[in-house]
């Protein structure tokens, strides 16, 4: 089939209109949109206009799925956000010099994906350059992001066209920089354009632009190019159409060159260009703000380009962008005519290809301020070919200026979808490359770009501003279903009240056993008769939470009834009084090997157990996988050496808080012989310093999935990176009243510590921003975070929340005074896990949070007067002895 | 009550009880043994037999269950539960997961 090829649109007074190809990120104004769809290609593509525009499209991507981009803003504003869009580059799209970016976006609900496809300067014989092809590649994967970043900005509209741009990113790990360098590049033209001429580079492929192959016309106006293929073929007609329309107007802007893939792909996404077409309202030109004009270059796909590179589905859509914003696009299109049915849409698709530029991601928020000159400019006529190529040049030397800047992709894409980028985490304290510094800088320069610009921007960049109204009045709240009493619980409270009533507890099961302890524990109780209860028989599981009321008479009289064989968990925590060394040894060390299936033992508490002591337990345990000794302040160093010989293979879980008498260097030599430590939990023990942690880290660490540094004050960043390094596997990690830490600490958590399930913070001096980064690149697996008492939590943070902390179900916000009623409930609200939010301290909060907030299943603590021992953390009684590994794993 | 949403509970001794499936729904077990697509027998015929139930313990869970339902609508009461009974009941509801 004949491709179609844009050309030069004639000077404006003759040309139809050219193919103002809508930049897909173009999304006209609103009423522009609408009718945009409805353009219809009025004329046959002017085709053979320019045989470069056939070469241009050098990547066939198929599109499988195209996207639609949002005609978005309303305002016509473009939006540089789109830029994420594009960040979902193609894996596959490894061509030689093209990048391929794959930007969707939502218009009018149908999603195009736009992928920027990089196109060779030389094969683009348009103008002097390239025209920036923008492919429409259907990657599976991008979709799903662009939705994403459809669905979040809501950007559509603008930041297509400005995104769209983006392309062609050099590799594919650099997707997000493509969406950079789109919307950077139309900014720069715009910038260079002020005089008059604008030059139709590609914004986004930089140099490559081609300034339409219009050479020689005076506007520069871009014929759509379309491949005559079937059914892609019909409609690029129509863009083409549009490209003949021309009236007018067109010459003013840059030409668009529409090449469209035969592909059946194409056609859809072709389809879904053509519908996104930008509004034909000439008028709303202005509002149109099409950043760039795009042209989209449809190539047939018989074209030996299409081969291949990116091998991706078979059809492929290459869009060249015009710089022109879409106002010339839409001047163009709606030229005259009255049908206006520039299939702007198609500039949707267009995808223009990104060579090696890659603006600065500043340059990404300059370009709003870019596109409004663009309107400005709506009416300037394109210079001739000559102008424009050297715009062209100019803008080659600020690709090749600027893309040792880009190094590093833009975060800011990254931001909506997690795909970690692919970036060479160098471990420098200094700098942390990566998806956290990538957030933070985002961060930063959102706060510096709110300030200056005040955008009524929503969302990360906007950190004043927390988008929350209260939705439902507090009795008007579904009750949840957590907060009816379930039998068991009215069941196990009736017999709490009555354990004295109780003759057995035959066939209970262990669970609810615990439970049942736990409960008289609590109330105070617990009492000889039930505890003989609890060990009658050959139990399997002991759970005393609290031992203190036990004297040693009783201890040794009730527990010799007790059938130890078949213990696995035995807790005596509060143990003091009853557990003196010569208590053992009719106990609980009454021979070598006594307790043979023991596994979990806790003794915390035993204030009287001394190295001897602990020696005849262990002898007594050979199977012990879990040994928690708090507060045994007896115990020295020695005991962990006999530890580490007798239970160095096998012990997983060791808890030693405040053990007063341990020093954490003596014990390094004994530490370092366990060989499957996954808990470790040390507040409270001398001397934990950097040092310590470096040696213990490089030598054991790589199992360790639980590591408590609670109070261990000594502790600076250079530890936090050795952890980070090392425990890759870390789920939970405590740095409560670590002072000395700072917001590097995060960063290099975020890199390294990617499944963090709980996280305690407390009296740290982290930074609103570095927080919320973090949440940014590692909050999905979020289970339990605290912030307590971190000052300076305030909007970055509970946005970061909201949208990144799917599992949170606990959350202590406590003293975080920043924290206005709004951002906690966004919090609230967006975080459906939620089932505990610990608000104490925070005397900012006011019935509208309280009242108004609509998720019936959190329970929230430390606001108004409520019992709360029942929400402190007990362990979970149905959870086996081992918090990481189940006993039969040796 | 309509025969279609009603589930029949039956207990050790071969008491039925009868009850509307909402009812029935608050515990958990119940509630996938009725609607999972398994194609159990019980979800046919809408019978959950209970052989390790006694007939006083299931009565009382059935009350347990309307007494559910009444405080999710708001009227929240009290539910008395006889001493003796409480650890029999404990572990049905445990088991019941109610």
């Amino acid at each position: 089939m004949t491709v179609l090829r844009s050309r030069e649109i004639a000077p404006p007074k003759t040309t139809p209109q050219g193919p103002k190809t809508r930049p897909k990120s173009d999304p006209s104004t609103p009423a522009e949109t609408p009718e945009s769809v409805t353009t219809t290609t009025t004329t046959p593509p002017p085709l053979n206009s320019t045989p470069s525009s056939q070469s241009q499209s050098q990547n066939p991507n198929s599109n499988p799925n195209p996207k639609a981009t949002d005609s978005g803003s309303a305002t016509g504003l473009l939006r540089r956000r789109s830029l994420r869009l594009a960040s979902k580059t193609p894996e596959g799209s490894a061509k030689r010099n093209t990048q391929i970016d794959e930007v969707g976006f939502d218009l009018f609900g149908e999603r195009v994906t736009v992928m920027g496809v990089e196109k060779r300067a030389e094969e683009l014989k348009l103008g002097s350059g390239l025209d920036p092809v923008t492919r429409l590649s259907g990657k599976g994967s991008g979709f799903g992001e662009e939705e994403k970043v459809g669905v979040d900005e809501g950007l559509t509209e603008l930041g297509l066209s400005s995104d769209l741009g983006v392309l062609g990113g050099n590799s594919e790990e650099k997707k997000k920089r493509k969406l950079d360098i789109d919307i950077n590049l139309p900014a720069w033209e715009c910038e260079e354009e002020d005089g008059g001429s604008k030059p139709f580079l590609s914004l986004r492929s930089g140099k490559r632009v081609a300034k339409p192959g219009v050479d020689g016309v005076g506007n520069g106006e871009w014929v759509i190019d379309l491949s005559a293929d079937k059914s892609g073929g019909v409609k690029s007609k129509g863009e083409c159409g549009r490209g003949e329309r021309g009236k007018g107007k067109l010459g003013e802007n840059s030409i668009y060159v529409v090449v469209l893939d035969s592909d059946e792909e194409v056609e859809r996404s072709g389809e879904n260009v053509f519908q996104s077409d930008l509004p034909s309202g000439g008028s709303s030109t202005g509002k149109r703000k099409l950043s760039d004009a795009i042209e989209i270059v449809v190539e047939d796909s018989e074209d030996e380009m299409s081969s291949g590179e990116n091998g991706v589905n078979e059809g492929r859509r290459k869009y060249s962008r015009q710089e022109k914003g879409k106002e010339k696009l839409v001047g163009g299109a709606l030229l005259s005519n009255d049908d206006d049915k520039v299939e702007l849409g198609l500039g949707l698709e267009v995808l223009s290809s990104l060579h090696n530029v890659v603006p600065s991601p500043t340059q990404i928020r300059e370009n709003e301020a870019l596109q409004d000159e663009m309107q400005a400019r709506n009416s300037n006529r394109r210079e001739n070919g000559r102008d424009r190529n050297q715009y062209m040049e100019r803008f080659r030397d600020i690709a090749r200026q600027n893309a040792s800047r880009f190094a590093r992709f833009d975060p800011r894409e990254e931001e909506e979808n997690d795909m970690p980028p692919q970036v060479d985490v160098e471990q420098d304290v200094e700098d942390w490359p990566g998806p956290f510094s990538t957030a933070m800088r985002i961060m930063r320069d959102g706060a510096e770009k709110n300030m200056q610009e005040q955008r009524a921007y929503t969302g990360k960049t906007k950190p004043a501003l927390v988008n929350w109204v209260p939705k439902c009045q507090e009795q008007d709240r579904a009750i949840s279903k957590n907060l009816i009493p379930s039998l068991q619980e009215l069941c196990l409270s009736v017999l709490a009240m009555n354990a004295d009533a109780i003759v057995s507890l035959e066939s209970v099961p262990d669970a609810l056993r615990h439970q049942l302890s736990h409960l008289l524990c609590d109330s105070r109780r617990m009492n000889t008769h039930f505890f003989e209860l609890l060990v009658q028989g050959s139990p399997t599981e002991v759970r005393l939470r609290d031992c203190s009321w036990l004297t040693e008479e009783e201890f040794t009289k009730s527990f010799q009834q007790c059938d130890i064989s078949n213990l696995t968990v035995l807790q005596l925590d509060q143990c003091g009084r009853c557990l003196p060394d010569y208590i053992l040894n009719s106990t609980l060390a009454r021979s070598s090997n006594c307790l043979p299936v023991l596994t979990s033992l806790s003794l915390s508490g035993a204030c009287r157990l001394s190295d001897v002591g602990l020696g005849a337990l262990v002898s007594s345990a050979p199977a012990l996988r879990s040994l928690n000794l708090s507060q045994c302040s007896l115990l020295t160093s020695s005991s962990i050496d006999t530890l580490a010989n007798s239970l160095g293979s096998v012990l997983r879980e060791l808890y030693l808080n405040d053990c007063q008498s341990i020093n954490a260097m003596l014990i390094l030599p004994a530490l370092e012989k366990f060989e499957h430590l996954e808990v470790l939990w040390l507040p409270g023990i001398e001397n934990v310093c950097d040092d310590f942690i470096k040696k213990f880290i490089t030598a054991r660490g790589h199992n360790l999935k639980e590591l408590i540094l609670t109070n261990c004050i000594n502790l600076t960043d250079s530890s936090v990176k050795v952890i980070a390094e090392t425990c890759s596997g870390l789920c939970a990690l405590d740095l409560v009243d670590l002072h000395k830490l700072t917001d590097s600490s995060l960063g290099y958590l975020a890199n390294g510590c990617r499944a963090i399930q709980t996280l305690k913070f407390r009296q740290n001096s982290f930074s609103d921003e570095a927080i919320a980064a973090f949440l940014e690149t590692s909050g999905e697996c979020l289970k339990e975070l605290s912030l307590n008492n971190i000052k300076k939590v305030g909007d970055n943070t509970a946005i970061s929340l909201a949208r990144h902390s799917r599992s949170l179900h606990s959350l202590d916000l406590s003293w975080c005074r920043n924290l206005t009623d709004e951002a906690l409930g966004l919090i609230v609200d967006s975080c459906l896990s939620l089932k505990m939010l610990k608000l104490f301290g925070c005397t900012q909060i006011t019935d509208l949070f309280l009242c108004g907030h609509s998720n019936p299943e959190v329970k929230i603590i430390g606001v108004k007067m409520t019992p709360i021992l029942k929400d402190v953390k007990v362990p979970d009684p149905a959870a086996g002895p081992l918090h990481y590994s189940s006993i039969s794993s040796t | 009550m309509k025969k279609e949403d009603t589930v029949k509970l039956i207990s050790a001794e071969g008491f039925e009880f009868v009850v509307h499936k909402d009812a029935a729904m608050v515990s958990q077990t119940i509630r996938n043994m009725l609607t999972s697509p398994g194609g159990f027998a019980e979800t046919e015929h809408g019978e959950v037999t209970f052989p390790e139930i006694s007939t006083t313990i299931l009565e009382k869970i059935c009350k347990y269950f309307y007494w559910n339902l009444q405080f999710a609508s708001g009227k929240q009461t009290e539910f008395h539960i006889e001493p003796e009974l409480t650890l029999e009941l404990m572990m049905a509801a445990n088991y019941l997961h109610t």
